[in-house]
């Protein structure tokens, strides 16, 4: 499925439906208060029996229950359909940011933004506008055509007054979408800027910066303020209009009513009014407007759910397709080769070109100084970097960089642990490793695994991990995973000599069975290996 | 009542009074207009009824006018009403948020980086816009009340039953919402807020391992967590949907039957029936945004608990203690122990995983678990706070944290006021020029997130340059040379070597490679025997 969000907006659910059926319903409840009302007072003058008084008054009474009961319903189906609306929409922006966010280089706050807060602005803008929208158009119909029972000429004057109306909303809507866009891009770029800064807090004050860094939050967050004033003054005026307009009509009905009844029209009414029906045509008259009042309160939730969907099509059809370039490569691979690869980064400069010839098993160095690209060839292989020419071969067929990804155990120049325990963490390529108590002593492990546990809980500053420890995991993850190919970015830097010793063997027995590829400026590991490609 | 918290008077204070005009205009324009315009339809029709005399007698104009009037003041009143009520709210908690960073980053190291860069976001985000209703509230109140009172005037011309009837509902209804509201929606609220912050803190922690998931075929198990968590939010929201629909009900029956129940009691003439009728249903109308104020305060309280747990952080202790300009360090105890005058140089041995990393960020201040004693001017460093050691240490750390932002972003944050000349030179020093000049825009390379754009290595010298622009007495090093070759480690280690002595600044180094020993002849091992 590769529709654009925006297409969710289109969903015809039955929950949409029913949400705008009942707040147009709501509608009928301002019809029965304004008929309870204009009968109370109407037959006031004919003389009413107490019977029909009580009735009346009954009817009045109930008329708000039921106006409760119908918007209530109208919120909670809108709320309902935008659920599932917004529960499609995380599963593919979970599925394709995930996996690129590096590929893509953007803030992780800003793919955050995206991911989580923009999504639940289809709380009001499916919830509420979508529903509200329909029952616009519906609610003033409905409510003409039962003012029309008491006076048409009054049905007549309500409609009229939709025409400039609709008019000046639409130009403050164009005006409206714009700022609506800037608004969204402002507050994008706050909330990266909140979580990079956060992130580097204890960086920021261990060089007193963090007075200068709270005023550039200040700065973010007063562009947020203006941005979002912009777009509620216009919000506001687009109300102010449909207000203006709303009492026009109710001024217009109530001036030509009283008019008739007291028979001083310059002209002479086609129709005869008595208390009654000039009451009921009175106390409908603000319910006309209600509707697309309610409709032009939501136009704010409107905006930002344009703006966020509009934002979010491009940087989800990008990773969406970044995700489907790397469909899986399925044959094993037996040895892998690159010619002429070419990275080149958005901002115009290029690594490479890379050439090289793995063969199936065996310890292979990549060195050069830094800075060549060594781990930029190595990110090139699992397709986190754009590669614009050259050919990736294995099993003697041309792939696309990333395909191999099933096959390739990996562990980078930082290797990140994920949030559970330091057991998941190692096992998180095979769960099913029975060795991997073993692999842990080899690698130096053990005094960690023995004094921590297996069950030790990794936080987001890392559990107190020393870099050597963090780095070993991400190698034992790596060698664990059990795939044919390992891409091993410095696995023994941050080591002391003996544990890199260690390190290094383990890497030589694997070697045997698995093609195992490093990048490192290590002498030791580079001795070890039975070939280097040198990057210029 | 609990005393305002503070962060609460800052959203409050700024709603204006200009903003409180405008609202009680607005409500008085909105009821006087429904209730005019019921009395002049009634006395309308018994002038009508009552033959041309009475016809005459009956003054059209100054109501008719009156609609008219009252119609384009509501309209303005309320424009003004709303903007500037919003205006005054956006600007308070602007301010709010660069008050709660600074908060956070006064308070003790573990503090910060015990929070997430996504629970920190979701706390400065839409937490602090929740309180936004807090400083529309007053707002609200006042255009309640003079809704309310001018409803309750106009219900006193149609008699004293119907104005007391009209009393007590109003006030049943801000009572019934007001009593029943946090019990319907306190506990909602707070499950989304709290499923709100586990979503953003677990989407940021896995999106920063981004490569990991994809090699590892992480994503789909991973997607599947993030939407079970989502799904959290989702049955909060509808809770909360539902529970407000119901408070609605409420409000709105109450105003019915009220109505009802003024009519049958009144015995007035028709018309200041329906008067009283039509402005009592007005008074219901201007209380509905503080009825709504009601219904959001839950979710205002939950989020302002949020806040304030970060509010109140304490500031970290000992922030005004001063070291002497120029320290002496002291490392380990007893027989072992180290004494490094200002300018000396030592480097920290000790096999991976032993505590070196925890000894040197301990003496930065950036830690407190240093695995042996570490003195900074004969005072132990964990009771100092970094605003002391900071002016003593300049660290370039072993993951080397950089900031999203460009290559001069990152030198500046060392210090106020560096020219772009010091900055080159320090680069130079840290063998990174070459580099950054080739880059497409120079110092003014954006780096992307993390520093992703750059190797190891290249990361490693930008943070060494960062901390030699300190200008500090001391600098920590941790594995500055890891992701370089030889060569390059060699002229960098010759560099250093000539601006430490240049300088006259000391050196606490750890490494692992050996390229960088002859920097330092003084060793410090540390032996950790007893593990975290």
């Amino acid at each position: 499925m590769t529709d654009s969000p925006s297409a969710f907006l289109k969903i015809k659910s039955h929950q949409l439906r029913s949400a705008s059926l009942w707040w147009s319903a709501d509608g009928l409840g301002a019809a029965l208060f304004a008929g309870a009302l204009a009968f109370w007072l109407g037959s006031a003058i004919a003389g009413r029996t107490p019977l029909a008084g009580a009735l009346a008054l009954g009817a009045l009474a109930f008329s708000g229950a039921f106006r409760g009961f119908a918007q209530a319903r109208g919120a909670v189906q809108g709320q309902i359909a935008a659920t599932a609306a917004k529960q499609a929409l995380r599963a593919r922006l979970f599925a394709a940011f995930l996996p690129t966010g590096f590929r893509r280089g953007r803030l992780p706050g800003e793919d955050m933004r995206t991911a989580i807060d923009d999504v639940e602005t289809l709380d009001g803008y499916i919830g509420r506008f979508a529903p509200l929208r329909k029952a616009a158009v519906l609610s003033p119909l409905a409510c003409a055509a039962l003012a029309a029972f008491g006076s048409w000429v009054a049905a007549t004057i309500m409609l009229a007054t939709l025409v400039p109306f609709a008019l000046g909303m639409m130009l403050a809507g164009t005006a409206a979408r714009v700022e609506a866009e800037r608004q969204h891009l402002a507050l994008s770029r706050m909330t990266g800027l909140f979580v990079d800064r956060a992130r580097t807090l204890p960086t920021i004050v261990s060089f007193g910066a963090e007075n200068r860094v709270t005023r550039q939050i200040a700065s973010a967050a007063q562009d947020v303020a203006t941005r979002t004033l912009r777009v509620l003054r216009i919000a506001f005026v687009s109300s102010a209009v449909l207000e203006f307009f709303a009492a026009l009509s109710v001024a217009l009905v109530a001036v030509y009513c009283g008019f008739s009844l007291l028979g001083i029209l310059p002209f002479t009414p086609p129709e005869t009014l008595d208390l009654a029906r000039a009451f009921f045509v009175l106390a409908l008259a603000p319910e006309f407007y209600l509707g697309m009042r309610r409709m032009a309160a939501a136009y704010h939730d409107k905006q930002q759910g344009e703006a966020a969907l509009a934002a979010m099509e491009p940087e989800l059809a990008k990773a969406e397709r970044l995700v489907d370039q790397a469909r899986p490569f399925e044959a094993v691979p037996k040895g892998l080769g690159a010619e002429n690869l070419l990275v080149r980064y958005d901002d115009g400069s290029t690594i490479g070109p890379f050439s090289a010839q793995w063969p199936e098993t065996g310890l292979h160095a990549i060195v050069g100084p830094t800075g060549a690209g060594k781990s930029s060839l190595l990110h090139a292989l699992v397709g986190m970097v754009p590669v614009v020419s050259g050919r990736m071969v294995a099993a003697g067929q041309d792939i696309m960089p990333g395909a191999l990804n099933p096959h390739i155990g990996w562990s980078g120049q930082r290797p990140l642990l994920l949030p559970g325990t330091l057991e998941d963490n190692l096992l998180l390529g095979n769960a099913e490793a029975a060795n991997w108590r073993d692999l842990a002593q080899k690698l130096g492990l053990d005094a960690l695994l023995d004094a921590r546990g297996g069950d030790l809980v990794i936080d987001p500053v890392g559990a107190g991990l020393s870099g050597g420890e963090r780095r070993r995991i991400g190698l034992a993850r790596a060698i664990l995973s059990g795939r044919p190919i390992l891409l091993l970015d410095e696995p023994t830097a941050d080591l002391d000599a003996a544990t890199a010793q260690r390190v290094v063997d383990v890497l030589h027995h694997i070697a045997h069975t698995r093609l195992v590829i490093v990048a490192t400026h290590d002498p030791l590991l580079r001795g070890a290996a039975q070939s280097t490609l040198a990057c210029p | 009542m609990k005393q305002p918290l503070p962060i609460a008077l800052i959203a409050q204070r700024k709603a204006g009074i200009a903003a409180s005009i405008a609202a009680a205009l607005a409500a008085l324009a909105g009821v006087g207009l429904l209730a005019i315009s019921g009395w002049f339809l009634t006395g309308a029709a018994l002038a009508g009824a009552g033959g041309v005399v009475a016809v005459q007698a009956f003054n059209y104009l100054l109501p008719s006018a009156g609609i008219r009037g009252l119609a384009i003041m509501r309209t303005l009143a309320r424009y003004f009403e709303r903007l500037l009520g919003h205006r005054d709210a956006l600007r308070g908690l602007a301010d709010l948020r660069p008050r709660l960073f600074a908060r956070l980053a006064s308070a003790d190291m573990a503090e910060m980086a015990q929070r997430g860069g996504g629970v920190v976001a979701a706390h400065l985000g839409s937490d602090v816009e929740a309180l936004e209703d807090l400083a529309i509230r007053r707002v609200s109140a006042v255009s309640a009340i003079t809704g309310a009172l001018a409803g309750l005037g106009a219900a006193l011309l149609a008699g004293v039953a119907p104005a007391a009837i009209l009393g007590a509902g109003l006030a049943i209804s801000m009572i019934a919402t007001r009593w029943a509201a946090p019990r319907l929606l306190a506990q909602p609220w707070r499950d989304h807020g709290e499923a709100l912050e586990r979503l953003k803190g677990l989407y940021g922690e896995y999106a920063g391992a981004s490569v990991e998931l994809a090699l590892f075929g992480q994503t789909s198990r991973v997607a599947t967590l993030l939407a079970e968590q989502a799904a959290a939010l989702d049955r909060a929201r509808l809770a909360i949907v539902r529970a407000e629909g119901l408070l609605q009900t409420l409000q709105l029956t109450i105003a019915s039957v009220t109505v009802a129940a003024m009519l049958g009691t009144s015995s007035a003439t028709l018309p200041l029936q329906a008067l009283a009728a039509l402005a009592g249903a007005g008074a219901f109308e201007a209380l509905g945004g503080l009825g709504h104020s009601f219904l959001q305060r839950a979710r205002v309280d939950a989020a302002l608990a949020r806040l304030e747990a970060i509010a109140r952080l304490p500031e970290r202790p000992n922030r005004h203690v001063s070291l002497p300009p120029q320290p002496a360090i002291t490392l380990g105890s007893g027989a072992d122990t180290l004494n490094l005058p200002a300018g000396g140089r030592v480097r920290i041995t000790g096999p991976s995983g032993s505590g070196k990393t925890r000894l040197a960020m301990t003496l930065a201040g950036l830690r407190r678990d240093a695995p042996e004693p570490a003195l900074v001017g004969g005072v132990s460093a964990t009771s100092l706070a970094i605003e002391a050691l900071r002016l003593i240490f300049a660290v370039s750390a072993q993951d080397a944290p950089l900031l999203a932002g460009t290559v001069a972003d990152n030198l500046r944050l060392a210090r106020p006021g560096l020219s772009e000349a010091e900055m080159w030179s320090a680069l130079e020093i840290a063998c990174l020029a070459d580099t950054v000049r080739a880059m497409p825009a120079a110092l003014e390379t954006w780096l992307g997130p993390d520093g992703a754009r750059l190797s190891g290595g290249q990361r490693k010298r930008l943070s060494l340059a960062r901390a030699l622009l300190a200008q500090r007495p001391w600098l920590v090093l941790d594995e500055p040379s890891e992701g370089l070759d030889l060569q390059t480690e060699k002229r960098m280690a010759q560099a250093l070597d000539t601006w430490l002595r240049d300088t006259g600044t000391g050196l606490v180094l750890v490494n692992h490679r050996p390229g960088l020993d002859w920097l330092a002849q003084q060793v410090y091992a540390v032996n950790d025997t007893q593990l975290r």
